[in-house]
């Protein structure tokens, strides 16, 4: 949230996460280069730098084993939100081991080639008709390009050039990735491993994290933010009742949008719950002193006209909102972000205030 | 080997085509797209990396921009449903990827006890 843009943000917890990132990084190519050379290897017949290449191929895939885990596991407790916080600096980590497994790999079996290296690896197998023997270094070729565009977007410049929407989709590709490195490992060092610690620890991971979103899914499809009933410009979202002091109850305008309604000092106020950062969930933020928090980041907005407190400078849409009975209602069409509006008095005693 | 030097060719003028529209897009483009980049250079360097890989969306979104075309609803309508279709993708091909791995494995050598055969013939003599 910052009003001119800096190479690094950094705060004392991001120290501290990238602090134990870091320490876990080294211990665990540490422990795989010196402490234990034959666990994941066939038993010696390996040398140093396809070792080296091992330690960081397998710490690179661990690492996104753990970095896909995190959002499913914020989506299912909210305990696990603090994990989420720090997630782009890991993930650029991770692009960095990755590099230089695949460097180690390029520099020992294709250095020596007559033809250009990066041109060897390309075309040194081309048996892509089978799967025993398969290429597997392809997957791999098209996991770390995933990975380095994602590391190389992973600026604030690039969330607000390109919008949270399209930087979401980009980011997809790393459920893409994930798959391919599966693939990559599977086809590859999988088929003559011969000492199985790896072997299992990488079955584990990959079904850990397919379990996790699976479960993610299910939770959110149960859990699932409420669509609002459909009558005109105005909308139904919930009930007067259904609101507590200083939280928001959300609603679910189209696939896409959502609405979040706050009560703070006996008053209502709609604002978009997509936080023009990474659209994170802002009606699960606590209002304080009118300022909601944003669960995933931290930015702050005023709920009565969508505005971060100077000198920042985000803005989400606010709403029209009125109460009929019992009923609160949502003008469909959003207001410009950063437009007033008068917080609506929710006189019911129903309410706990 | 042709075509590999020709995929390898590609790659060099893509990222050098990226590296041309970088020089242009971040000493002219970003102070004209965006007021929080006025002022600021160093993290400017930073850029450079996507600018090489994903240039056609650089440009796309810089003529967005400079048209004022930008539709400011969008940026508060995430992708969410989409998880809901990684979670299928990830829970069908993650079981298949390592169920077929492990049965094209050929796991001939581990079922084979090799025997030392010099120790056999020491126990001849
Ligand atoms: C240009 C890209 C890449 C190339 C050319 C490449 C190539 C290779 C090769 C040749 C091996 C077998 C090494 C051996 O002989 O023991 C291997 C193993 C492996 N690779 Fe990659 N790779 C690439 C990218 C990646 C990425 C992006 C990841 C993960 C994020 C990854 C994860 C692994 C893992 C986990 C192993 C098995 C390590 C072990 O034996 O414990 N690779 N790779
Ligand atoms: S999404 Fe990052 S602060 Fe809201």
């Amino acid at each position: 949230m910052s009003v001119k843009y800096i190479p690094v943000q950094w705060n004392n917890n991001k120290w501290k996460y990238n602090a134990v990132m870091l320490a876990s990084v080294f211990a665990y190519l540490w422990i795989f280069i010196f402490v234990t050379p034959d666990l994941m290897s066939n038993e010696g017949r390996i040398n140093g730098a396809v070792h080296n290449a091992r330690a960081f191929g397998s710490c690179a895939f661990l690492m996104l084993s753990v970095i896909l885990c995190i959002g499913p596991l914020a989506r299912l407790d909210n305990r696990f939100l603090p994990l989420l916080y720090n997630r782009r600096h890991f993930g650029v980590m991770t692009a960095f081991v990755a590099i230089t497994h695949a460097s180690y790999i390029i520099n020992w079996y294709f250095a020596f080639s007559p033809s250009n290296k990066y041109e060897a690896l390309l075309f040194s197998n081309t048996s892509y008709g089978q799967l025993s023997g398969f290429p597997f270094e392809v997957f791999g070729i098209f996991a770390l390009f995933c990975l380095v565009i994602l590391a190389a977007t992973s600026h604030d410049f690039w969330l607000k050039f390109l919008t949270p929407r399209i930087w979401k989709r980009i980011h997809y590709l790393i459920y893409a990735a994930y798959i391919s490195v599966v693939a990559h490992v599977g086809l590859g060092i999988l088929q003559d491993q011969q000492n199985h610690t790896f072997t299992v620890i990488f079955i584990l991971a990959a079904i850990v994290v397919a379990t996790l979103h699976v479960m993610a899914a299910l939770h959110e499809k149960k859990h699932g933010d409420p669509l609002a009933a459909e009558s005109g410009d105005w909308v139904k979202v919930c009930e007067t009742t259904d609101m507590q002091e200083g939280y928001a109850k959300i609603a679910q305008l189209t696939a896409k949008e959502r609405v979040a309604i706050f009560l703070h000092e006996g008053k209502l106020s709609a604002i978009s719950n997509a936080c023009a950062h990474q659209n994170g969930p802002l009606g699960e933020g606590k209002i304080i002193r009118c300022l909601v928090t944003c669960p995933w980041h931290g930015f702050q907005y005023d709920v009565t006209n969508g505005s971060s407190p100077a000198p920042f400078t985000e803005k989400v849409p606010t709403y029209n909102l009125k109460v009929e009975g019992n009923t609160i209602l949502v003008d469909r069409h959003a207001n410009e972000p950063g437009t007033y509006v008068e917080p609506v008095p929710l006189n019911i005693q129903g309410a706990a205030a | 080997m042709d075509q590999a030097q020709a995929i390898f060719f590609a790659f060099q003028i893509w990222c050098s085509i990226g590296a041309l529209i970088a020089l242009f897009f971040l000493t002219i483009g970003i102070d004209r797209i965006d007021e929080d980049a006025q002022g600021a250079y160093v993290f400017r360097l930073l850029l450079i990396p996507a600018i090489l890989l994903i240039w056609p969306l650089v440009l796309w979104r810089w003529f967005i921009l400079e048209t004022e075309r930008d539709a400011w609803p969008n940026r508060h309508r995430p992708p969410r449903h989409a998880h809901f279709w990684v979670a299928i993708a990830l829970a069908v091909f993650i079981p298949v990827i390592i169920l077929v791995s492990l049965s094209v494995r050929q796991t001939w050598p581990v079922d084979f006890e090799p025997q030392k055969l010099s120790l056999l013939e020491e126990r001849k003599s």
